[in-house]
């Protein structure tokens, strides 16, 4: 997985926190960069938000691994370049899936990565918005023990079964933490922007990476099989058009789970459209054929449709899930059928810029076994 | 004096029974009410048309899921009900629907509107935990004996309009000592005294108990200074907005789920609300430091200035904001001081004319 076997050594003496701001000021002063993209503490203290940091001075109120997500990282990557490129080189500070979302939305034209250098940390996960802002203080202290333990129990439950929680190829630069000497921190550089930031700022890649990488492999190994559990145990309760309708039946319609979710870029989405706006009479129609109808109307429609759009980019970040007023495990839900349909295509999104959607690309040879039942049906249909 | 049905059940029963009542006797052709839609006890609004359908709807069940008006003017957003349908819903919903129609979004021709005085909802997040079921005793004993009703919404806590404007019937339930075995309908006009002609009950002619109306008023008032204080909105000067709006992490869930908020295509959303890179590397090269959750504020401004003046305060986009900030509490308040400037109680009556629409040379004059 790795382009180098090496990374540059940062003193970490005073937590990762700092090692990474010092590192950022000096890049910044060194002009490796002209700004950094890196969450800060709002005024009031409780949240924090996505700022782009352009003098050293202001990088004294950023937190570059906050204990809460409040926006996915690759919404922000693409409101600054969804427009062009931008004149500035800006290094963007985020969590893997964060990282993995921007590749996955250069791919779909709504980021440009070209001036971005996107820099990653050893993820601890992060805690659900509502656990939060319960209370900051508390659970800036839960967080930071969790995080020092790898303890993900107060984290969102993707988190707890995330396989994608260090370095997955596609970022230019990897901070590395786990397994590392005590005290220190790793710059593993995964492209050639990221050896370039390095040496700009005047760091040497000389050290071995061995030890981090078997605690990142080792890790990763445990939250596979944590993360197949969890699938199994929740496709018994959704598997199934009844199923799947028991488990939204709490949907108030509101898309929010859409409108956080970095992947789905759709300025109007259909369902928001006037393509969903229907007469009267269609409704009374609808009703009357069974007797009933649920009004909000189309709530499992939407979720199939946003599913069958973005779960093969989904990276599993746990937004919509953060965002649901009723509490739906929606990010779990769209884990496991992500999981499947990414396996169908040997897919991982995020893992490189290079490597093209799967509904992009067309194979004669592929899916034969569905073609194949398909063709069944229609021969059973007509004789 | 006002026309009253008095059926022998409870009140829940009895509004089930008016609704077969109408649905079997072709008065309407479907009602549209809460039901139980889940088999762990999800509940949401439906469009019945099938009068064995009525077995599972819970009209009275304190949640609201979705605020009905946005729905119903979906349903009547491209035309009226070409048949005659009977809707329940609850007095800030009828509120917010009549402000739609005002803002031609709606349509209130053929509806039958069912409300009733209302002991408020619970919080959506009480019914994602599950736990409404177990409130419902103290719930339907709060109502019996007028009581405020601990752990409804702060928002309806907080609420003065409990009492229906235009609803046809109102189902009494603040104070109804026998709630849990009769059922009191005021028929409050001639067409509501039409369509239940043939239903069985007793008809008599009475009033509204205007003394337990006016002590809920004043309880109701007396919460809504407290939690006024308690959420610090004596003070909202421009420091203090920002602060409040800081943890708005700009999902627009507050504007989606609003009723007043009917705008197909949000301005925030539109491509004019984005930024070109050379925007940002303007303010960087000014400030140094550009939050790229900047323009968080300036649309809760916006929203509120837009729907200040139609604010029902349902309390909807306080309970689905993911960054529990109290939205219900500040719409309530500058809401609350655009409509007492112009003598405006949205909702109340559908030939009034929306604050901005009217124009008198005489007014405001301190301002200009």
């Amino acid at each position: 997985m790795s382009s180098s076997r090496k990374g540059a050594t940062l003193v970490a003496e005073d937590g990762v926190e700092k090692a990474v701001l010092g590192f950022a000021r000096q890049a910044l002063k060194k002009g490796a960069f002209d700004a950094v993209l890196i969450p800060c503490r709002v005024p009031a203290g409780d949240s924090f938000a996505y700022h782009l940091v352009g003098n050293e001075a202001a990088l004294e109120g950023a937190s570059p691994l906050p204990p809460i997500m409040p926006v996915q990282g690759a919404r922000v990557i693409s409101s600054i370049t969804r427009r062009g490129k931008g004149r500035r080189k800006i290094a963007a500070i985020v969590r893997p899936c964060e990282a993995r979302a921007a590749i996955e939305l250069a791919k779909l034209g709504q980021v440009n990565l070209e001036n971005i250098t996107i820099i990653t940390m050893d993820c601890p996960g992060v805690m659900p918005l509502s656990d939060y802002f319960e209370d900051a203080g508390k659970g800036d202290k839960v967080f930071d023990d969790a995080a020092r333990k790898w303890n993900t129990e107060p984290m969102r439950p993707v988190c707890k079964i995330c396989d994608n929680l260090s370095s997955t190829g596609g970022e230019d630069l990897h901070i590395a933490k786990m397994g590392t000497k005590s005290g220190n921190i790793l710059l593993i550089p995964r492209s050639t922007k990221g050896e370039d930031a390095l040496s700009k700022t005047g760091l040497s890649i000389e050290e071995d990476v061995t030890d981090w990488e078997a605690s990142v492999n080792k890790l990763t190994e445990q939250r596979k099989q944590k993360r197949g559990q969890s699938n199994d145990a929740l496709r018994s309760d959704i598997e199934g058009i009844e199923r799947l309708t028991q488990a939204f039946s709490a949907c108030i319609n509101c898309h929010n789970c859409m409108r956080v979710c970095p992947i789905c870029y759709c300025r109007q989405c259909h369902f928001d459209s006037d393509k969903m706006k229907f007469s009267f009479e269609d409704y009374l129609a609808r009703a009357e054929a069974r007797g009933g109808l649920k009004i909000p109307t189309d709530t499992l429609l939407f979720h199939i449709g946003r599913m069958l759009h973005m779960s093969l980019s989904c990276v599993s970040c746990g937004m919509c899930e953060d965002a649901c007023p009723t509490a739906i495990p929606v990010a779990q839900i769209f884990t496991l059928v992500g999981d499947r349909n990414r396996e169908a295509f040997d897919y991982m999104p995020g893992r490189s810029v290079d490597e093209p959607l799967p509904l992009t690309t067309f194979e004669r040879e592929e899916f034969e076994e569905v073609e194949q039942s398909h063709a069944e049906v229609l021969a059973k249909q007509e004789s | 004096m006002t026309k009253v049905l008095t059926i022998d059940k409870s009140t829940p029963d009895g509004l089930k029974e008016l609704l077969r009542f109408l649905l079997d006797n072709g008065k309407v052709k479907g009602v549209l009410t809460l039901r139980r839609t889940g088999e762990d006890g999800a509940v949401s609004y439906s469009l019945i048309t099938d009068s064995a359908g009525v077995e599972a709807a819970v009209p009275l069940f304190p949640l609201m899921p979705v605020n009905l008006a946005k729905q119903l003017s979906l349903l009547t957003l491209q035309e009226a009900a070409t048949e005659p349908i009977a809707v329940v819903l609850r007095p800030c919903e009828l509120r917010a629907f009549i402000e739609l129609v005002k803002r031609t979004q709606a349509n209130v021709e053929n509806i039958l509107f069912i409300s009733s005085t209302c002991p408020g909802v619970y919080p959506l997040k009480m019914a994602a935990e599950g736990d409404i079921e177990q409130h419902l005793p103290q719930y339907w004993k709060a109502v019996a004996q007028a009581q405020l009703v601990p752990d409804v919404r702060l928002a309806c806590q907080a609420c003065e309009y409990f009492v229906p404007y235009t609803a046809d019937i109102t189902v009494s339930l603040l104070g109804s000592m026998r709630v849990d075995r009769e059922t009191t309908l005021f028929l409050n006009n001639e067409r509501a005294e039409l369509i239940v002609n043939g239903m069985s009950g007793k008809l008599s002619e009475e009033e509204a108990d205007g003394a337990i109306i006016e002590q809920i008023r004043t309880k109701r008032k007396a919460e809504k200074d407290k939690l006024s204080d308690e959420v610090e909105l004596n003070n909202l000067g421009i420091a203090e907005l920002t602060e409040t709006f800081s943890r708005c992490i700009g999902c627009r869930n507050c504007s989606k789920v609003c009723p007043a908020c009917y705008c197909h295509m949000c301005f925030f959303e539109t491509e004019a609300a984005g930024h070109p890179p050379l925007f940002y590397e303007t303010q960087l090269d000014k400030t140094g430091c550009v939050n790229m959750l900047s323009d968080t504020t300036f649309y809760h401004l916006v929203r509120l200035f837009h729907v200040g003046a139609s604010c029902t305060g349902c309390g909807q986009c306080g309970d689905v904001c993911p960054a529990n900030i109290p939205l219900w509490a500040i719409s309530l308040k500058v809401g609350g001081a655009v409509q007492k400037a112009f003598d405006y109680v949205p909702g109340k009556s559908i030939e009034e004319g929306l604050p901005i629409t009217t124009f008198a040379p005489e007014e405001f004059a301190g301002v200009v």
